[in-house]
């Protein structure tokens, strides 16, 4: 099974040069582990990012493959949504760290949680 | 006014390989401007593209990182980016292998342009009430 604490510390190593939370939840909004400034914080990211990710996956059709990747870009941040197995991967950073950071941060922990968070997919 | 601007988007399809179309609607979806590259149907319902990005942009301007600027979303093939600009926005649909920086790009560049159109449109309800 998972050990929580370890991926959290997994999360814990992107919140560095400027990303400020990084984020694991379910397609519901709930967090599953975080690594954030204070847990509202992850609270408020995690449901509003889930929402998104809703929004935009239920916009594409059939033929245009899956929702894989959003980029958002805000006056004061930037973040980066992606999949990983069944779940979603956050990332929020200041504004000052450049998109493409960002993106290569969440595909190194998604190449990382893919095969352990796929074994428990199922449950 | 309006036939210039619409050479001018679509000159700006052939700045970036794999730049399928540019729409300018309002936040309600209503198309102001398009430009779709010769033999191409977009993937997505340009219309539903603006109420799409209005809804997600609100939600996005709610994380506590003032009001967001844009969003480019990834899917199989496709990908898109958006603009919000003031009252209207501005998506790029292109190929999911196109150059996503260039577009970001290209999408600071014509904001002056969307503004243009805004700021025409404001007048003319203005005018009208």
């Amino acid at each position: 099974m998972l050990k929580p604490k370890l991926i959290s510390q997994v999360l814990q190593q992107a919140t560095t040069g400027g990303v400020k939370a990084t984020i694991l939840l379910n397609p519901e909004g709930s967090l599953l582990a975080f690594a954030a400034q204070s847990d509202r914080d992850a609270r408020i990211y995690a449901a509003i990012a889930s929402n998104i990710w809703t929004i935009y996956s239920k916009h594409c059709k059939a033929d245009v493959g899956g929702l894989s990747f959003l980029m958002l870009e805000c006056e004061e941040g930037k973040v980066a949504i992606t999949v990983v197995s069944t779940m979603i991967l956050c990332l929020v950073a200041r504004d000052d760290v450049e998109l493409g950071i960002l993106k290569a941060k969440s595909e190194a922990l998604t190449r990382h949680l893919e095969e352990p968070l796929s074994k428990v997919a199922g449950y | 006014m309006a036939e210039e601007l619409v050479v001018h988007f679509e000159k700006l399809l052939t700045r970036v390989d794999g730049l399928l179309s540019a729409v300018v609607t309002d936040r309600d979806g209503v198309v102001l401007l398009r430009a779709t590259a010769p033999n191409c149907t977009p993937p997505f319902t340009e219309s539903a593209l603006g109420c799409t990005f209005a809804l997600a942009s609100d939600q996005a301007s709610k994380l506590g990182l003032k009001k967001n600027k844009s969003i480019v979303s990834v899917y199989g093939t496709y990908q898109l980016v958006q603009f919000n600009h003031s009252s209207l926005i501005t998506t790029f649909v292109a190929n999911s292998s196109a150059n996503t920086g260039l577009l970001l790009e290209l999408g600071s560049e014509l904001e002056s342009v969307t503004q243009v159109i805004a700021t025409a449109l404001h007048e003319r309800q203005s005018g009208a009430l």
